[in-house]
C-alpha cells in the first residue's frame, strides 16, 4: 500500500471510470452524471456531519430558536453562548484548554526523543533479544487502559506523584503512546540508508550526534505523524486525566465538561457554546495540518 | 588512525544514546510492563482498599466471575458493540471511499469533513449526540413537532434502543478512520487494473468484486483490526452517553472494571476482569488480523 501524498491530482481516480479518450457523443450523459455524484456526495456527506453542523450553528443561537428549529442557521448570531461559557464562575474552558495544553505540550515534547532515540538505538541491533522487546512494545498498542490504570495509580504513589499533573505526564511517557511512537519510527529508520550512518562514524561522530543530527532530519514524516496523532489523542484523553489526576487537581478540558456540565443539560445553548469552544482548537489544529495528517495515517497503517 | 579524542568523544555518544534508549525502555517497563504484573497478582488476591490486609484467594476471582450475571451481560454487550460497529462502519468506511474518490476540489472539502469526528474528543462527541438523543432532545423535538411520533422515544432510555444508539454514535466516529484508510487503499489501486478491466468489459458490481474488493485487503485488515480494539476498550463515550445504563444494559466490561475498582473498592476481582478483558482484546486482535492477513494472500 503506497500512502496518499503520492500525486493523485490529475488522475482519474481508481474505482472510477476510466477517462482515455472518451467518445465525443458520451460528453453531455457525462456531465449529467456526474453532477449527480456529486448531488449524492453531497447529501451523503451533509446527513453525516450533521452533529457537528448542530454543535457549530448551535452556538450562536438562544436556546428558544435551538429547540424552535436546531438546523436553521444561526441568524442574527448572538455570542451570548460563547461570552457566557467563557465566564463561568468555575474558569472551566479557559482552565481546561490552559491544563489539557500542559499535559499534551510536555508529553508529547518527551515522547518524541525518547521514542525516536529508542528506535533508533534497536534498529542498528540484530537478533532475538530486538525481536523480543518490540513485540513486548508493541503489545503496548493493544492492552485496554482500564487493564493497568489502578496499578499504575499506585506505582505513582509510591513514588509520591499521584494525583498530579507530573505523575499523570510520567504515566503518559510510559504507556502505549511511547509503543506508537515506537511503531512509526522503527518503520522509518528502516529506510535510512547504513552508509550515511557508517559515514557519520568514520567523522567521528558518536551515537547521540548521529541520532539527532542526521537521523532525525531523514525521519521528518515519521516525526510530524507521531506529534499530530499523540497531541491528539492525549488531549482527547478521558480516562487517564479522570482517575489519575481525580476531582481535586483542577480539570483537564474532557474531564472538565464530564464533571461540570451534568446540571447544564437542559440549557442547549449553554452546552453548544461549551462544546464549540471545547471542540474548536482541535478543528483547528486537524485542519491546518491536514495534509500530514492523512499521510501518516496512511503509512502508519501501510506498515 | 583515528585519534583518541575522537574515539573518546564517540564512545561518550555511544553512551548517550543508550541511556535514551533504556530510559524509554525503563520507562515502559515501570508503566506498563510492571502495572500489567501487579494487576495479574492481584488478580489472585481479594485486595480491596478499605481492607488493612490482603489474602491470596488462588483462583476465587475467576471461579466467581463464571457465575457473575453483570459480568456475562457486559461481555455480551461489548462483543455484540465490537463487531456490530466493525461490520457496519467498515461497510459505511467503503462505501465513503468509494464515493468520494475523486480529485476535484468539492471531493476534498468533503473528505476534510469526513475526518472531522475523528478529531472531537468522546466527551465532546457523546455530549452532542446526547442533546440529539436524550428523552426532550432535538431528534425527539423534532419528530413529535413533525408528528411522526406521538411521544419522545427513550433513544437511550431503553436498554435495546441505548444499545442500538451507542452502536449509531461510534459507528459515527469510527467511519471517519476506516474511510480515509479505504481512500488510501483506493489511491493505491494501480490504474492500469482498471484500464485493463475497461478494455475487457468488467463493470460496475462486476469490477468491484473481481477488482477493487479484493485490491483494498490490507486496507481491510488494518481497519477492521483498529475498529475492533478500539470498542472493546471503549470508555469516554458510553460514559457521558449512558454511564452503563439503563439498569446496567450499556454496561460494557471496559466500564465494569473501572466500576468494580473505583466504586465497589473490589481492586482483585476487577483485576481478574480485566485480564479476561485483555485475554478476549488479545484473542480476537490475533485471530480476526490472522484471518484478514492469510484472505490477503488468496485473494
Amino acid at each position: 500500500m503506497t500512502t496518499i501524498s503520492r500525486d493523485t491530482r490529475d488522475r482519474p481516480t481508481a474505482g472510477g471510470r476510466s477517462t482515455l479518450t472518451p467518445p465525443p457523443h458520451t460528453r453531455p450523459r457525462r456531465r449529467l452524471s456526474t453532477r449527480l455524484r456529486v448531488a449524492v456526495a453531497a447529501a451523503v456527506t451533509l446527513v453525516f456531519v450533521a452533529p457537528i453542523y448542530l454543535m457549530l450553528v448551535n452556538a450562536f443561537k438562544p436556546q428558544e430558536k435551538i429547540l424552535a428549529n436546531p438546523l436553521a442557521p444561526p441568524w442574527p448570531p448572538t455570542l451570548d453562548n460563547l461570552t457566557k461559557a467563557l465566564t463561568r464562575p468555575d474558569n472551566l474552558i479557559p482552565l481546561g484548554l490552559r491544563n489539557s495544553l500542559i499535559v499534551a505540550v510536555i508529553s508529547v515534547a518527551l515522547i518524541v526523543p525518547l521514542g525516536s532515540a529508542f528506535s533508533f538505538y534497536i534498529s542498528r541491533k540484530s537478533g532475538k533479544t530486538k525481536a523480543v522487546i518490540l513485540l513486548v512494545l508493541s503489545a503496548g498498542l493493544m492492552i485496554p487502559p482500564q487493564v493497568i490504570l489502578l496499578p499504575t495509580i499506585r506505582i505513582l504513589t509510591w513514588v509520591g506523584l499521584d494525583h498530579s499533573y507530573p505523575g499523570l505526564i510520567l504515566a503518559n511517557l510510559g504507556g502505549g503512546y511511547l509503543s506508537f511512537a515506537v511503531f512509526v519510527y522503527v518503520g522509518f529508520m528502516r529506510s535510512v540508508p547504513d552508509e550515511i550512518i557508517q559515514a557519520a562514524r568514520l567523522d567521528g561522530a558518536g551515537g547521540l550526534r548521529i541520532w539527532w543530527q542526521i537521523v532525525m532530519p531523514l525521519v521528518r514524516p515519521a516525526t510530524a505523524t507521531v506529534v499530530i496523532f499523540l497531541t491528539l489523542w492525549i488531549w482527547n484523553d478521558f480516562l487517564n486525566p479522570l482517575f489519575i489526576l481525580g476531582p481535586l487537581q483542577g480539570q483537564t478540558i474532557t474531564t472538565g465538561l464530564y464533571l461540570t456540565i451534568g446540571q447544564y443539560s437542559v440549557d442547549y445553548g449553554q452546552l453548544f457554546g461549551i462544546m464549540f469552544l471545547a471542540g474548536v482548537l482541535p478543528v483547528i489544529g486537524y485542519l491546518t495540518v491536514q495534509k500530514q495528517f492523512v499521510a501518516g495515517l496512511t503509512s502508519g497503517s501501510a506498515k | 588512525m583515528e585519534d583518541r579524542r575522537t574515539v573518546r568523544k564517540r564512545n561518550s555518544g555511544e553512551r548517550g544514546l543508550a541511556l535514551l534508549a533504556a530510559l524509554a525502555l525503563g520507562l515502559y517497563l515501570v508503566f506498563l510492563v510492571l502495572p500489567l504484573l501487579l494487576s495479574l497478582r492481584s488478580s489472585f488476591t481479594n485486595e480491596n482498599p478499605l481492607k488493612a490486609q490482603n489474602d491470596f484467594i488462588g483462583l476465587a476471582n475467576y471461579t466467581e466471575m463464571a457465575g457473575d450475571d453483570q459480568l456475562r451481560a457486559s461481555l455480551t454487550f461489548t462483543l455484540i458493540l465490537a463487531f456490530g460497529v466493525t461490520i457496519a462502519a467498515n461497510a459505511l468506511g467503503v462505501g465513503f471511499a468509494l464515493l468520494l474518490n475523486r480529485t476535484s476540489l468539492s471531493y476534498r472539502v468533503m473528505r476534510t469533513v469526513a475526518f472531522l469526528p475523528q478529531v472531537l474528543s468522546g466527551v465532546i462527541v457523546a455530549f452532542v449526540w446526547q442533546t440529539i438523543l436524550t428523552q426532550n432532545g432535538l431528534l425527539n423535538t423534532a419528530l413529535v413537532n413533525l408528528r411522526i411520533l406521538d411521544e419522545p422515544y427513550p433513544w437511550l432510555g431503553s436498554p435495546h434502543a441505548a444499545l442500538f444508539s451507542i452502536g449509531l454514535v461510534v459507528t459515527w466516529v469510527m467511519s471517519g478512520f476506516t474511510t480515509v484508510v479505504y481512500l488510501a487503499a483506493l489511491q493505491s489501486i494501480p490504474l492500469e487494473l482498471h484500464d485493463m478491466a475497461s478494455l475487457d468489459g468488467v463493470r460496475g458490481t462486476q469490477r468491484f468484486r473481481k477488482i477493487t474488493w479484493p485490491m483494498l485487503a490490507p486496507g481491510t485488515t488494518i481497519s477492521v483490526t483498529i475498529s475492533l480494539i478500539t470498542v472493546l476498550k471503549l470508555y469516554d463515550i458510553i460514559t457521558v452517553l449512558t454511564g452503563g445504563g439503563p439498569a446496567n444494559s450499556t454496561q460494557s466490561t471496559a466500564l465494569y472494571i473501572v466500576k468494580l475498582a473505583f466504586t465497589s473498592d473490589r481492586v482483585g476481582y476487577a483485576s481478574a476482569v480485566a485480564m479476561l478483558l485483555l485475554g478476549i482484546s488479545a484473542l480476537v486482535a490475533l485471530t480476526v488480523t490472522g484471518a484478514l492477513r492469510r484472505r490477503e494472500v488468496s485473494l
